[in-house]
């Protein structure tokens, strides 16, 4: 063997290797997945999520990894988690089940009028597109990067891969990373939108719901849903379906799948697949960027959306709401109702909020599905 | 010399009204077509052609361009774009006697009442949704109320 066979032998061998080929913008993208993996783990931000993102984004940015991209005409190992999941729309539908059948909506027919702050609270969204628009997004991605506001993931994911899949990874990261700090973002607007006397607003106790109302609400809600807003009823007829699973009481091995082992099979898969989606070439853009910064002030309308909802509905109401609920509005479960509860025992210490919060931000779960059918509909 | 290098300047002036006829900002427009309503914002113009040679026509002109749909309404087909380009709508209608075709450029005031119309839908969907919930909430309490009496009294 020559000395030039020998070093040719060795550069083949090390252009097998990721060392070789190295680029530097993949060390941004590590930071960017510890930087979330840190927060799951230290400050215990969304771990569910912002954990396997952040591996998922940490691991699809070394070179020659086989995670994304296709191997003898087969998707390698994540790219088949995004595939199946993602793309056909699988997963977060799936999640929907899971959240359904954890559900109880008893506060929300108690109270069925708190639906109206669910829709107020969309405010941010609406608001947003334009303001996405008027930077250059073209009008699906506007759309997908609205509905970050609604604070509710599954929607914002389920919406983004329909209409703007280069988004997912940003617009997904920036809706939990934003639902995890729904507790400092939401206080100081719900303090600047409410009067004192306000606050103290102590709600009627919610009356008892028979088991034959919870039952038939997921029919009458997944039936209106399909009429109004049938392009968004793979999620809704599925969260409309786990939560009649839990209702009926008769299938609680099935209940007990989808609320536990079902959801969190698929959580890991979701978020797995959520961050192998930001490789560096594709995530480092001024975009990601902007969505980041657009997503707090989406949350901040949508919170005083509600928050305007219920001062409004108490002009007509004889018996007033708290307006600290209208928070609530978005969805954020069960972050938004934990916030609203705390605000009001700030200026009532006998004052529970949680259970009348809960109307609002179930609410808030089917008005950001049915924005995000609306959006839907204007683009298919 | 002089009249030379004038003529030149007023070709080059005129060359790009010549060239940028077949086009309404950016929008795909066939060459000679009868003008009906010519502004900034909007562009009608009046062909002989059928509603299905215009719409292949268009179809071959944004081939392969990003973000455009086509609609098949009962009297138009209706063109839009969902990114950012000047032109928001084209319309063909669909008639006997010649096609009219309207260009419309891309503006806020559309943006801004959809996404008004679409917010106000939200409410309509939960208000709904609510009265659905209230009639069948009072009906199923109704009906447990009365069993309930029933037993009470039988």
């Amino acid at each position: 063997m020559t000395p030039y066979e020998i070093l040719d032998m060795l550069r083949g061998t090390l252009s097998t290797t990721g060392i070789y080929n190295f680029q530097w913008n993949i060390v941004i993208m590590w930071a960017i997945g510890s930087l979330f993996m840190w927060l799951a783990i230290s400050k215990k931000y969304e771990p569910l999520l912002l954990l396997p993102i952040g591996f998922g984004i940490f691991i699809v940015n070394f070179p020659l990894v086989p995670l994304m991209g296709v191997t003898h005409g087969h998707d390698q190992l994540l790219r088949v988690f995004y595939h199946y999941g993602l793309e056909w729309e699988v997963i977060p539908c799936v999640i929907f089940l899971g959240l359904g059948a954890m559900t109880d909506f008893g506060p929300l027919i108690a109270n069925p009028k708190t639906l109206l702050i669910g829709a107020g609270a969309q405010l941010g969204v609406f608001v947003t597109f334009t303001g996405t628009v008027l930077v250059g997004f073209t009008l699906k991605e506007a759309a997908s990067v609205s509905i970050i506001g609604g604070a509710d993931g599954p929607t914002t994911i389920y919406l983004t891969q329909h209409l703007a899949p280069q988004l997912l990874g940003p617009n997904a990261l920036a809706a939990y990373s934003y639902m995890a700090m729904v507790p400092l973002i939401q206080p100081p607007i719900m303090r600047l939108m409410t009067k004192k006397n306000e606050r103290t607003i102590r709600m009627k106790q919610l009356r008892p719901v028979s088991k034959q109302e919870k039952m038939l609400f997921p029919l009458v809600g997944a039936a209106i849903i399909a009429l109004l807003v049938p392009s968004v009823i793979p999620l809704v007829g599925m969260f409309m379906f786990g939560n009649l699973m839990k209702e009926s009481g008769v299938v609680g091995r099935l209940t007990e799948t989808a609320q536990g082992s079902l959801m969190n099979i698929v959580t890991i898969f979701l978020g797995l697949s959520v961050g192998a989606t930001m490789h560096a070439d594709k995530f480092l853009s001024w975009k990601p960027l902007f969505i980041f910064s657009l997503g707090i002030v989406d949350f901040m309308v949508c919170t005083t959306g509600g928050l305007l909802t219920v001062r409004i509905m108490n002009w007509f109401l004889k018996e007033k709401l708290n307006p600290l609920i209208g928070a609530a509005g978005v969805s954020a479960v069960p972050m938004a109702v934990r916030v609203a509860q705390v605000e009001g025992m700030k200026y009532d210490k006998t004052n529970h909020l949680m259970m009348h919060a809960m109307g609002p931000n179930l609410a808030g779960l089917i008005g950001s599905a049915a924005a995000a059918g609306m959006f839907i509909a204007m683009f298919d | 010399m002089k009249k030379y290098v004038a003529l030149i300047f007023v070709l080059l002036l005129v060359f790009p009204a010549y060239a940028g006829s077949d086009d309404f900002i950016g929008a795909p427009v066939i060459v000679g077509v009868e003008t009906i309503v010519k502004t900034d914002g909007r562009f009608e113009y009046k062909t002989n052609k059928s509603h299905d040679e215009v719409l292949s026509f268009y179809k071959d002109a944004l081939k392969g361009e990003e973000h455009i749909k086509f609609r098949d309404w009962a009297k138009s087909t209706y063109i839009e774009d969902d990114a950012a380009r000047e032109w928001h709508s084209i319309t063909i209608s669909k008639g006997d006697k010649g096609v009219t075709v309207v260009i419309v450029k891309d503006n806020w005031s559309w943006i801004i009442s959809t996404l008004i119309l679409r917010y106000i839908a939200v409410f309509c969907v939960l208000l709904l949704l609510y009265l659905g919930m209230s009639i069948s909430g009072k009906i199923i309490s109704g009906s447990i109320n009365r069993a309930a009496a029933k037993k009470a009294t039988g």
